[in-house]
């Protein structure tokens, strides 16, 4: 007769430990370690798997002061915390892009990111890309050239779009595979997604 | 057969939810927040096959904010459509693969659920396995049920399958040659990209699941069996789903689960899948081993085929397991044989056209070798021994298989880019392949509503769920055409079975045919109820009236006319209309959608690496409603194929009988960098059957683009290669530079 309980060391664990390490270097960063007496050191248990942080988030523009536990994902936070659900989560273990959002104008895996991580960065969902009622000139294209099957990768595929314009304009076809190649699309929809981040280039 | 004229339908046309698909309003399943929610996780088995002698929870009910744990001791809940053959439970025991639930645990958080399932004591009493399909049927190997391993028929499914027509020894005969082989398919996941998840309520003695399915009608019918409520009781909500690929047109274990921890709770229940336990704890597509021998005369044309196949169901048989890749040749004596086996592995069940790639892959590479040792040109053995008649002997409702072949050919200039197998020189090998496929064109029951407001607005309710093909939007476009109200009047309700009328659920590539058949009736009833109303401002008769672009006007003399909105003012609120229909097919008369693909591939013999550098599909699917859509769907069953050609498999180790690539980027499903520009030829076609001629689009494009990669791959290097997947490795194995 065996015995069994889990499997090896998960994600979560994994995520666990880095995100005590982070605590660690948030407390570095404010200068507390040149206080000589080690008392003043903060008294949070870094074991602190319910351990808690408050961060302030900046998303599409708006701040939130927010107490996030270490371990929340920043796709986490800014589904199931802010609202926010166009963030989808496709694997939750940053291979297939559909958490993308876009971090001081670099698209990155939220999944992959802590949202402790996050204090005082700048985030944009693809819920902060529409002006009002006008959408932006990525999101008619992907409109226009049927981007979205199922859809739930095109939150992702639209945001590492969206960072690779803010950096180049006029993109070539190559260049869009590939700042797109981390975006999974199950549905197989690469040529129309291309398709309208080019679209969207020339439209601005 | 000429295409008729019409409005909305042939013209592209985008998407009736695209804004919410592309401004993250869309509300998928795993979007649904509701108070008190908690989250749920599912443990699952370590091992093969295994009797569980005891569970014990205490430690992970002590956890703060675990709130039930469920398993096969204190929750016995059927799981209908989880087996075919066998009574499948929810939780059941023995376990009989790796990754089959084993319990479910609710808490204040998914964190705490998962941390609750590390505390769940359960203890085994490891039995026996068998992982290989060809080894389970052998007599000493492991039972896995009683009557041992060969899926054995309830009525609904047959084991062996078996079909057959014309004289298979008369056929061989009559041949010239006959050649026999054996062609290999692994199991590949549907990796559609929500994980699964199911959200449950109960208020009082009602349920509603917010589900991720394919079919909502189908849902509710198999959760109201399985938890024994009345149908009125149970309400399945499904708005937006993150791709079905199959398998999704019923209700699944974590449905019932949900609504499990919801009851024992009485909170409401959110159970999300990780992204492992989608490609270990559902299933895949089921994995083959087909022999085949087929006889052919000198000239190429085949006189008989027989198949002999065993595919791997793993521990339950879900669905048929069956192989049809000769569905698209006239083959005039036919038999053949498919066991489904049992092994301890993944369940297999459907995937995108469940029966066709593999099998096509099977028996195109067949007849794409058969062409090369008679020295046949491919193009001449595709095209002399394409499908004219169904099964040998019905009429197809419409066929330009022939069409799809010449024009697809000449499109990708076959006559100059083809040379003989493996001549290309140097280590960077070019190659060009093709081969045909399609699906079974179908009839059947659909309904919808269509109610008219006063003002001119439409709204049309139908079961359907949009699954990404585009459904809710074809509906719509159906609906604006045969009502003569253009689409911006047009709008849809869908998904959620309190609100909206049967649906056969969006599998099978039936929507179109199926429910659209419906909405034209609904139509029908709208349009006859309007004329009555409009009749005597025209001081006509009502069936002398017709009405398009919302203009009600006399068929006769068109001048006469009256718009849409004058014709309601008599409407004291609202014109309903509704239709079930369920038509079937005249007796020797059957319907397909066929294709032919062809590709050019490039493959670097020193890496093993292909890179599929041209592809060009020529389908018939009839009208085609929305050429937008229906595009996308062709290329994106492609880029499947080519994945399932060059890389994807799920991969057992063996000692341990686990699944070792059980994630995106160890199961290599193709990214943007794979994905070459597919080219997309409708050729011109009209079913008199289809809505407005339209027959099957959503399963066609996969069904030849495995095979087409395939034989691209043996013209460039030579080499015919016999297993699923053609990787890197088997390449450069087989190609000595």
């Amino acid at each position: 007769m065996d015995e069994k309980k889990g499997k090896g060391v998960s994600r979560r664990d994994f995520l666990k430990g880095i995100g005590a390490g982070s605590v660690g270097a948030a407390v570095i960063s404010t200068g507390l370690l040149d206080t000589p007496k080690v008392e003043a050191y903060p008294t949070e248990t870094v074991t602190a798997a319910r351990g808690k942080s408050t961060v302030n988030l900046k998303v599409n523009g708006k701040s939130y002061r927010l107490e996030v536990e270490h371990r929340q994902t920043l796709a986490e936070v800014l589904r199931d915390e802010i609202g926010l659900t166009g963030t989808r989560i496709g694997c939750d273990r940053g291979e297939c892009g559909a958490c993308t959002v876009v971090v001081n104008g670099r698209n990155l895996y939220s999944c992959s990111q802590l949202a402790v991580w996050m204090q005082g960065k700048d985030i944009l969902t693809v819920e902060g890309l529409a002006k009002g009622e006008k959408l932006d000139p990525i999101q008619q294209a992907f409109i226009e050239h049927d981007g979205p099957q199922c859809g739930f990768c095109t939150s992702g595929q639209i945001m590492s779009g969206k960072a690779l314009l803010l950096r180049n304009a006029n993109p070539t076809e190559a260049q869009v595979r590939r700042a797109l190649s981390g975006n999974l699309c199950r549905c197989g929809n690469y040529n129309r997604e291309v398709a309208a981040v080019l679209a969207a280039a020339k439209a601005r | 057969m000429a295409t008729k004229e019409f409005s909305v339908v042939g013209k592209r046309t985008p998407r009736i939810d695209g804004y919410e698909r592309v401004t993250g309003q869309a509300q998928y399943t795993g979007d649904v927040q509701l108070p008190g929610m908690l989250y749920a996780r599912v443990l699952r088995s370590p091992y093969p096959h295994a009797k569980i002698v005891s569970i014990d929870t205490s430690k992970a009910e002590k956890l703060p904010g675990v709130k039930a744990v469920i398993h096969s001791v204190n929750t016995q809940v059927p799981w209908g459509s989880g087996g075919l053959t066998q009574k499948r439970m929810i939780f059941n025991n023995p376990v009989r693969f790796v990754g089959d639930a084993v319990a479910a645990v609710a808490a204040t958080n998914r964190y705490i659920a998962e941390d609750a399932l590390e505390l769940i004591e359960v203890k085994y009493e490891k039995l026996p396995h068998v992982l290989d399909a060809a080894a389970a049927l052998k007599p000493d190997a492991p039972k896995i049920y009683p009557k041992g391993n060969l899926s054995v028929g309830d009525g609904r499914v047959t084991a062996p399958i078996q079909d057959q027509w014309g004289n298979l020894e008369k056929g061989f005969k009559e041949a010239d040659k006959v050649f026999e082989d054996t062609y290999i398919s692994k199991h590949v996941n549907n990796a559609q990209m929500e994980r699964r998840v199911s959200v449950a309520k109960w208020d009082g003695g009602k349920l509603t699941v917010w589900a991720s399915t394919q079919g909502i009608s189908n849902a509710r019918a198999d959760i109201s069996r399985d938890l024994g409520l009345p149908l009125s009781k149970v309400r399945v909500v499904c708005k937006y789903m993150g791709a079905g690929f199959g398998n999704k047109n019923q209700a699944q274990d974590y449905d019932l689960m949900t609504a499990m921890l919801a009851k024992a709770t009485a909170q409401p229940v959110k159970l999300e899948f990780t992204r492992e336990d989608d490609f270990t704890g559902m299933h895949g597509r089921w994995a083959s081993e087909q022999r085949y021998k087929v006889g052919v005369k000198k000239d190429g044309t085949i006189t008989a085929v027989e198949l002999n196949a065993i595919t791997n169901m793993g521990a339950y048989r879900k669905q048929s397991g069956d192989l049809s890749g000769c569905d698209f040749y006239n083959i005039p004596n036919f038999k053949k044989t498919v066991n489904p086996t049992h092994t301890n592995t993944v369940v297999a069940a459907n995937y995108r056209a469940p029966a066709y790639p593999q099998s096509v892959f099977g028996f195109a590479s067949m007849l794409d070798q058969i062409a090369f040792e008679m020295g046949i040109n491919p193009y001449d053995m595709f095209l002399k021994n394409r499908a004219v008649r169904s099964k040998g002997k019905s009429e197809f409702s419409s066929n330009a298989l022939e069409a799809c072949i010449v024009e697809g050919a000449k499109k990708i200039g076959w006559n100059e880019k083809w040379h003989k197998p493996g001549a290309a020189p140097g280590p960077n090998k070019h190659g060009i392949g093709m081969a045909l496929g399609g699906y079974p064109f179908r009839l059947g029951l659909g309904a919808a509503t269509i109610r008219l407001n006063r003002d001119g607005t439409v709204h049309v309710i139908v079961g359907v769920v949009d699954i990404g093909t585009g459904a809710k939007s074809t509906m719509a476009i159906i609906a604006s055409e045969a009502l003569g109200i253009p689409m911006s009047e047009i709008q849809l309700t869908s998904g959620d079975t309190d609100v909206t009328p049967y649906s056969i659920g969006e599998s099978s590539s039936r929507t179109t045919s199926f429910t659209g058949g419906a909405v034209i009736a609904a139509a029908e009833d709208v349009r006859k109820q309007l004329f009555a109303v409009a009749a005597p401002e025209l001081k006509a008769k009502a069936e002398d009236l017709d009405m398009r672009d919302g203009i009600v006007f006399l068929k006769s003399d068109p001048a006469q006319k009256l718009p849409l909105g004058k014709a309601l003012r008599r409407v004291e609120s609202e014109i309903i209309g509704r239709a079930t229909t369920n038509p079937t097919w005249p007796e020797g008369i059957d319907g397909k959608a066929f294709a032919a693909h062809f590709c050019e591939v490039n493959v670097d013999v020193i890496t093993g690496y292909v890179k599929v550098t041209r592809y060009v599909a020529a389908h018939d699917s009839g009208t085609i409603i929305n050429p937008l859509t229906a595009e996308s769907q062709v290329k994106g069953g492609v880029v499947q194929g080519i994945g399932m050609a060059l890389t994807e498999e799920l991969l057992i180790d063996k000692p341990t009988a686990t699944p070792i690539n059980p994630n995106y980027r160890d199961a290599k499903v193709p990214t943007h960098l794979e994905a070459p520009e597919i080219e997309v030829l409708f050729v011109e076609s009209y079913d008199p059957y289809g809505p407005f001629g339209g027959k099957v689009v959503g399963e066609p494009p996969i069904t030849p683009s495995v095979a087409t990669v395939a034989n691209a791959i043996f013209n460039a290097t030579g080499k015919r290669f016999k297993e699923l997947p053609i990787s890197a490795e088997k390449i450069v194995q087989a190609v000595r530079v």
